[in-house]
Order: structure tokens, then sequence, then C-alpha cells
């Protein structure tokens, strides 16, 4: 959908044509107003053209002349253009690509290979039920097992007074 | 677009040319320069309005445009490729100066004390004086209400009015669409309007 501005451009220059140009010349409102600035239009590029088409450049052959000299000294300045065209944005795109690959194939390996670490040789339980609220409230019991060794320790904090049930034998 | 040999020559020979260049051959790129110079230095005199600035710009447009000249494809002419280097470096640098000059840009006043308004004005048929003066005037005018257009729109009405540039190289030019072409085209032209009936109402 062209705006108004798109299309009264485009009816200035002529490029209107068919039903667009009658659609668009009937939703003017006051049509000799708008030929008069498309008259007007005209004159100003008639100005623009006659004004600054005649601009000409003085000593085109010192321009040229400055330009290889200038193209020469640059080239010879920068050596490596050549190898510096190589990181282009195709190739920075490949490179790129490629490093992400190689990464992920290596990931990817190291993971495999990877075993899944050892069980702890201990089990740790906390035995809160075992001990009375009533007369240790901020008591936490908990038990180490080391299974191979077949040995139980048994952590006791914040007793109050020691259980009948837990005394040593 | 304006052609100053017959469009079926300039293609043929141009693509010859560039493949030329790309190869590294400086004279090639030597003829290219001397095919566009004129015109490329008068887009950008009338983009900046100071002679010395469009010759430096021109210059660096066509440096640009022999290091890069390898990238180019063919898809598009050469003609609208170098259109392109020398809108991006013509259009960067008037946004630095302005940023600079924090707006100085667009003063009037600074681009009359910039403009000589005998610069390159001379046609062949000599004028009588008071003709001289009298486009001297007109010149100045001009200038003076192009500056005051942002260097977008000027770029747009400078390549639609003196180039005669259609809007979709208009648009590959400037890296834009077609509809913002016409878009800024309206606003270019109804500010030039205002600011110049007299002028071509006169002249």
């Amino acid at each position: 959908m062209k705006t108004f501005e798109e299309k009264w451009t485009a009816w200035l220059d002529g490029q209107l044509s068919g039903k667009e140009l009658i659609e668009f010349e009937a939703s003017l409102a006051d049509k000799a107003a708008a030929e008069a600035e498309k008259r007007d239009a005209k004159k100003l590029g008639a100005l623009l053209k006659e004004e600054l088409g005649l601009r000409a450049l003085n000593n085109e052959e010192f321009f040229s002349h400055q330009l290889r000299e200038r193209i020469a000294r640059e080239t010879t300045q920068d050596p490596h253009r050549e190898r510096s065209t190589f990181w282009t944005v195709p190739h920075l795109v490949w490179s790129g690509a490629t490093a992400l690959a190689i990464f992920l194939i290596c990931a990817i390996a190291v993971m495999r290979e990877k075993n899944p670490g050892p069980q702890s040789e201990y089990l740790t339980q906390i035995l809160n039920a075992r001990v009375d609220p009533a007369v240790s409230p901020n008591a936490t019991t908990y038990v180490l097992e080391a299974k191979k060794d077949k040995v139980t320790v048994l952590w006791v904090e914040g007793l109050q007074s020691l259980p009948v049930d837990y005394a040593a034998k | 677009m304006q052609t100053e040999a017959t469009a079926a020559q300039v293609d043929v020979s141009e693509l010859d040319l560039v493949k030329r260049c790309q190869a590294g051959q400086t004279e090639a790129f030597d003829e290219l320069v001397t095919r566009y110079r004129t015109r490329v230095f008068a887009m950008i005199y009338n983009m900046v309005h100071n002679e010395q600035d469009a010759w430096d710009l021109a210059q660096e447009s066509f440096v640009k445009a022999w290091k890069s000249i390898k990238r180019f494809r063919g898809r598009s002419s050469f003609y609208t490729w170098i259109y392109r280097i020398v809108m991006n470096v013509t259009i960067d640098w008037l946004r630095k100066k302005q940023v600079k000059g924090a707006g100085a840009e667009f003063d009037d006043s600074v681009q009359l004390r910039e403009i000589d308004p005998a610069s390159k004005t001379v046609p062949k048929a000599d004028p009588l004086p008071h003709e001289r003066m009298e486009r001297s005037e007109v010149r100045v005018r001009i200038d003076n209400a192009i500056a005051q257009l942002s260097p977008d729109h000027r770029a747009v009405i400078l390549m639609k009015e003196i180039e005669e540039m259609q809007y979709h190289e208009i648009a590959e030019t400037l890296g834009c669409s077609i509809g913002t072409v016409m878009s800024r085209l309206f606003y270019a032209r109804k500010k030039l309007q205002n600011s110049l009936r007299d002028v071509y109402e006169n002249v």
C-alpha cells in the first residue's frame, strides 16, 4: 500500500498509470492546485538541472594523476592487502561454523568417554525422628556408615540429654 | 541516467574494464576514472558545496572503489556501484561535519561564506556582466536551499533531478526501499519549492 507521499511523487514524475492514476486524481481535493504544484516541481527540476548540471572538474588530468599516485602509494604501503581480503564475510562464516563443529565433536567425545562417578562410600541419614523434640528441640542426629569397612558413626548435635536407648554398650 | 556513450558500448567495455581491474590492471581503472570523474566530482560538489572537499571526497571514493573492485559482481551497473561508494563516503562526511559543527552545516551564513559564487559557473559562451551576477545569485540561492536539506534528502533530489536516475537505481545506491526514495523526494521537493519559488518563477 503506497502512502500519499509515494503516490504524489509518482504522479509528479508521470509514474502513475491506469486505475492507480484515475484513483489518485479522483482523490485530489483541488486538482487545479495539484496541477499547478506539478508545474512548479517541473520548473524546480529544470532549474536544478540547468544550474547544477554545469559544475565541471578543473584539472581533470591532475585529478587522475594524483589518484594514480595515491593508489600506488597505498598499494605499496599495504603489502598484506591480498592476505587481508581472506577475512571476507563468507570466510568468517565458514571459519565460525567449522570451529563450532570441531568444538561439538570434541565435547561429545569427551562426554562419552567420561564414566559416571563412583557412588559415595558413605551413607548419610538424618534421624530426627529418634530424638524427643520435647527434651532436645534443636537436636540433629546423623548416621554415617562406611559400607566397605562395616563401620557406622553416629553424630549427634544439640542434645540436652542422651536418650536411654543411645547408651553405649 | 545520463550516458556518455551508448548503453551497449558502456556495458560491454565497462565489464571488460572491471574484469581487467579485478586482475590488478591499474590502467583499466584509470580508464573508468576518466569516464566518471567529472560526474562523480559534480555530484559530490553539489552535496558539499566546497571544491576542495569535493576533490578530496572524490579521490577517497575512487580509492575505496579500487580497493573493493574485486568484490564487484556485476549485479548492477558499475556506475550504480561506484555511486553507492560515493554516496556512502559523502553522506558519512556530511554527518560527521554536522556533528562536529553542531548543526553549522545547515547554517545559511556559513554556507554563504564558504561558497565562491563564481566558482565553476562560467559557461562556454561568456555571459554579460549583469547576467553573470544574476546567475551567481541564483546559484547561491540554490546551494543555500540544498544546504538546508538533510544529507539523505540532498542525495535523493540530486540523483533524481540532475542524474535523472530511476527510483530503483537511487534505492540501490542508497541501500533503502523505493518507497523511502519516493517519500524523501516528496519532502525534498516541498522544501526546495518553498525556498526557491521566487527563483524558478523569475528565471
